[in-house]
């Protein structure tokens, strides 16, 4: 029966061309979808006045904030969630929706790949962003511009601050606002070791480090591992005998050190965790050896010291965090606009909302699980209510994190964006690969 | 439809064009930015620039590739013939015992290939990682004094962790492959040359082996061609240096600097080549067979 199934065919291609026309039409329709409000808020968006906040706040009102965000830590889920979600929704009408990712690189890519499929309005409103991500969106144009210093809570950020101005070496210019700030730490096990053996500088740290061979290591530097490429450049800072002159990249100083450098991580690689033959990729991998006992120092960033690592059940109760004496770099994240977000005025709401000292306050503590330290400056909050729920909250910090004096005391901001690339690339060639 | 194989090719013709136009696209795309084509930094010149700093070693990019590539074409490789012969010998031991092989046994090997490789990764860490089940199971009946005294068999610079984890998936994957031809072959040749005075070794080699072969090597090229561009394993269980090609690939890739991308695509393709490479290789021999 030769005709039924030529028929039969005929109609199996023309479905399939069929399914295949719409889902062709598919991507340009559905973010328009998703984000319900789109069709009121893209007028309303180009004529956003961020002079006139209260046009602002009433643009958002009904909007839907999707805020793409890294959600590897149920800690922090949770404190976005009740921290920001509940007076966005109670006193703006805003609904959060927090788009949870396992890499703050999917959220780029996404808006990369919606520049180039031409679909505008996106998906994507709000990125908990800084770093590299920040300058791939800025080098790809695909940010909001002139808004962050808008602000009315811009009045507390200290934007004369090389630290908050530049991201990683990179100009903010307008286009990102910070969230919250972190520094350079190391962990121990205070049930493991006394705080007067701790190394204090790098130079004690090669020296611990061979009386004590394979208890150490340190996170593999490369993009999307930047706590690793801070510990090198911390190296670097000592070695060459201070942090202020790599603020500007000058290819001169960087080869005059950078033999130095991989001397010294060369010298100290023999008595690494494995010998050196390979490091943790991240800082869960870090944390896992550190609670497992097989090395004795962790890596982290928060204010908080080991406190949310503690509730978070990564390493032992018993877990403190130090600093060295100088060059512990420090820095701020902070929240991007894609340039296609189809709710602008809700993202300049909640970018706003987070600089409000009552939540900045909040946000520091380890039991509210964020642990992350302030975006605003103290110093400008002049509201007395506001200022000693600041001071108590830095007060609360708690055993298991780094002493505010030491902290201050160690801080550096972090050196030129052009750095960077030169000590991962060259990590990896002279320190991983070796000869 | 008189015409044969126009019928063919109508019938194949729905399949033909989803994977055409999916897998056509993605293909272009890579093609076009590893030769530069990166719209979203506004480059649209073309050159081989990217091959050429990957080959040449100009790059970091390039001065890894030798040694990835290397080391992908080692733990392939291995991971396949270990792979091969465990499954032969598999299922020529289930199929050449006088009863067929058990429900049970065949549900153990299906139910192999419903688990995840990352769950499976996963799980080869937690047992054999120097903090580890193993290791510490050791530690305490005090086989060695310390959980890091045990031997590295996971993230090891040999690449043995990811050789034992795909060796382990894909023994029974090619088994079923295996005991399928079997099957539809059944017992007579096996059975005849046993009455002739044939040991098994020798019916292995001599009966079971020739009838075989074209599937298993088909199965084997299939294996070989999944874990030379594996990405997740190698990416778990790997070390820092030698990289697989597919984690070096991804890493490029991914690299803020968007300009890299177009080297880490000529990585993927420079890959998509080498697979193409064996397989037209496997087909020669083949032929001669």
């Amino acid at each position: 029966m030769p005709l039924p199934l030529r028929a039969r065919i005929a109609a199996l291609v023309l479905t399939l061309l069929i399914v295949l026309a719409a889902c062709g039409a598919q991507p340009a329709a559905t973010p328009a979808q998703s984000a319900a409000t789109s069709d009121e808020a893209v007028p309303v968006t180009n004529a956003l006045d961020l002079a006139n906040w209260d046009s602002v706040v009433a643009a958002a009102r009904g909007q839907t904030v999707n805020w793409y965000i890294w959600g590897g830590s149920e800690s922090i889920n949770r404190f976005v969630d009740d921290f920001y979600g509940v007076p966005l929704r109670e006193q703006y009408g805003i609904t959060l929706n927090r788009v949870p990712l396992a890499d703050t690189v999917d959220a780029v890519n996404q808006v990369l790949s919606e520049k180039e499929a031409g679909v505008d309005p996106g998906a994507v409103d709000v990125i908990w962003i800084n770093g590299e991500n920040f300058l791939s969106l800025k080098q790809a144009e695909m940010l909001y511009p002139d808004w962050s210093r808008e602000l009315p809570n811009a009045q507390y950020v200290d934007w004369d601050n090389p630290a908050i101005y530049l991201d990683f070496g990179e100009p903010v210019l307008g286009l990102e606002s910070p969230w919250s700030s972190a520094q350079f730490q190391f962990i121990y096990d205070s049930a493991r070791m006394e705080a007067d053996e701790l190394p204090r500088s790098y130079a004690e740290l090669l020296e611990w480090a061979k009386a004590n061979p394979g208890r150490f290591t340190y996170i593999a530097p490369g993009p999307g591992a930047f706590q690793g490429t801070r510990f090198v450049k911390g190296a670097l800072f000592e070695l060459s005998g201070g942090a202020d002159q790599w603020l500007s990249f000058d290819q001169a100083l960087w080869d005059e050190h950078a033999p130095q450098l991989w001397a010294y991580l060369n010298e100290l690689k023999p008595y690494l965790w494995r010998a050196g033959e390979t490091y943790p990729a991240d800082e869960n991998e870090l944390h896992s050896l550190f609670a497992n006992s097989e090395v004795d120092f962790s890596i982290t960033q928060a204010i908080a010291g080991a406190g949310p690592l503690i509730s978070e059940g990564l390493v032992p109760e018993t877990a403190r965090a130090f600093v060295f004496d100088d060059y512990m770099i420090g820095d701020f994240n902070y929240l991007a606009i894609a340039k296609n977000a189809p709710n602008k005025a809700a993202a300049l709401v909640l970018a706003n909302l987070i600089l409000e000292p009552e939540l900045q306050a909040a946000q520091i503590l380890p039991e509210n699980g964020f642990g992350l330290g302030y975006a605003i400056d103290v110093t400008r909050v002049t509201d007395a209510a506001q200022l000693a729920a600041l001071n108590a909250a830095q007060a609360q910090l708690g055993a298991a994190a780094t002493p505010a004096e030491d902290l201050a005391q160690s801080l550096v901001g972090d050196s030129a964006g052009e750095y960077q690339s030169l000590v991962e690339a060259g990590w990896r060639e002279n320190v991983l690969i070796g000869e | 439809m008189r015409n044969p194989s126009l019928r063919i090719w109508l019938t194949l013709a729905p399949a033909l064009l989803v994977t055409g136009v999916l897998f056509g696209a993605s293909v272009f795309y890579a093609v076009a930015q590893s030769l530069g084509y990166l719209s979203i930094i506004g480059e649209t010149r073309l050159s081989f620039a990217a091959y050429g700093n990957v080959i040449n070693q100009a790059t970091v990019a390039g001065r890894e590739l030798w040694a990835a590539l290397g080391f992908s074409l080692w733990v392939s490789g291995a991971a396949t013939l270990l792979s091969a012969t465990g499954a032969l010998i598999l299922a020529a031991t289930l199929s050449g015992s006088a009863t067929p092989p058990r429900r049970s046994t065949l549900l153990a090997l299906n139910a192999n290939l419903a688990l995840p490789h990352l769950v499976w990764a996963i799980a080869l860490l937690l047992l054999f990682s120097q903090s580890g089940l193993l290791a510490r199971i050791a530690a305490a009946l005090g086989l060695i004094d310390l959980p890091a005294e045990f031997p590295v068999l996971v993230r090891d610079r040999y690449g043995i962790g990811i050789i034992v984890h795909y060796v382990s998936k894909e023994i029974p994957f090619l088994a079923l492959i295996v005991l399928a031809i079997l099957r539809t072959q059944g017992n007579t040749y096996t059975a005849v040359a046993a009455t002739l005075g044939a040991g098994p070794w020798v019916r292995l080699r001599r009966v079971t082996l020739p009838l075989v072969l074209p599937g298993l090597a088909a199965g084997a090229l299939l294996v070989f061609a999944f874990i030379f561009s594996a990405y997740e394993v190698p990416a778990l269980l790997g070390v820092s240096y030698p990289r697989a090609l597919a984690v070096l690939a991804l890493d490029y890739f991914l690299n803020p600097d968007l300009s890299r991308r177009a080297e880490g695509m000529a990585i993927s393709l420079i890959m998509a080549l080498v697979v193409v490479g064996v397989a037209g290789l496997g087909r020669v021999f083949g032929e001669r067979e």
